[in-house]
């Protein structure tokens, strides 16, 4: 299983979405895909950056809607970085982000990773919750 | 005189309503075979609807897996950018349908797949737009490609 990580807008996004109760199927959607799924199932979706080795990846998940995630993986190293989460429909719901908050992401990424700056995430012994751990 | 005139029209309203009520009577308002016909459209109108949105979403993904195609050359450049073109006229053309539905949404009929075939349209306008973003506009921004540089050295 890849080691996954993700850094502060994730975090902060993921749990104000948790945190509402039409958007609180978050947790269980990035269980089931990003903690069940191989490097090579994960490698699908929209890739941004023409990258076979750290490809940065739009998925949707969550059906019709649902939730597009934002993430890095590092292949080599097993190293997913979740960068950010946002919904589709709903209150608080958006049709995409811009070019230009895509970039930043990935930007931040690398020097989250650089300075060792982000939160390893792990599942709880019931396997159904999870806990962000800071790294530094 | 007038005695037998007013009869006579006593009689003809009875007999109307005679008539009239012996017809409602013996012939339903609704009528089984026109219900079961109604009921066959809207069906079949569900199921064409589903079929429809099934095929955009298969669009979609096609459309996203090109995303992973590396080294393209300027002629498949090219190639995109006409497929971006046509994703995106095809997405008109099927939001002008998605409004057509506008009577069907106010009364509630084929509700879901109403939702489901908008939803498949604003997906493919989506993958349209990251299609874009990734071959034309990403890669014209200095901190974008600096980035992707820096990441190959980690």
């Amino acid at each position: 299983m890849m080691n996954i990580f993700c850094i502060d807008d994730f975090k902060v996004a993921f749990e104000k979405l948790k945190s509402k109760k039409s958007y609180n199927t978050i947790e269980k959607e990035v269980i089931n895909y990003f903690f069940k799924e191989t490097a090579q199932d994960l490698c699908s979706g929209t890739r941004l950056n023409h990258s076979s080795d750290s490809p940065y990846i739009k998925k949707r998940l969550g059906g019709s809607g649902g939730f597009r995630f934002y993430f890095l993986l590092i292949i080599k190293k097993e190293a997913l970085y979740l960068m950010f989460v946002h919904p589709k429909t709903g209150a608080i719901g958006s049709d995409n982000i811009t070019d230009e908050s895509k970039a930043y992401l990935y930007k931040k990424v690398l020097g989250c990773i650089n300075t060792k700056d982000f939160y390893k995430m792990t599942l709880d012994k019931t396997g159904k919750k999870l806990s962000f751990e800071k790294s530094k | 005189m007038e005695y037998l005139s007013y009869k006579n029209e006593i009689n003809d309203t009875f007999s109307s309503v005679r008539e009239f009520s012996f017809k409602e009577k013996t012939t339903p308002l609704v009528d089984e075979d026109e219900v079961n016909s109604l009921l066959d459209s809207i069906n079949g109108f569900k199921k064409k609807l589903k079929t429809k949105s099934s095929k955009i979403y298969q669009i979609n993904e096609r459309i996203e897996k090109l995303t992973w195609l590396n080294d393209l050359d300027n002629e498949s450049l090219m190639m995109l950018n006409d497929l971006i073109s046509v994703g995106k006229d095809l997405k008109s053309s099927l939001v002008r349908q998605y409004v057509s539905m506008g009577y069907l949404r106010k009364r509630g009929i084929a509700k879901e797949e109403i939702k489901d075939f908008k939803n498949s349209i604003d997906e493919l306008k989506e993958s349209c737009e990251d299609l874009e973003s990734v071959f034309f506009f990403l890669p014209e921004m200095p901190d974008f490609t600096e980035t992707t540089k820096r990441l190959s050295l980690i």
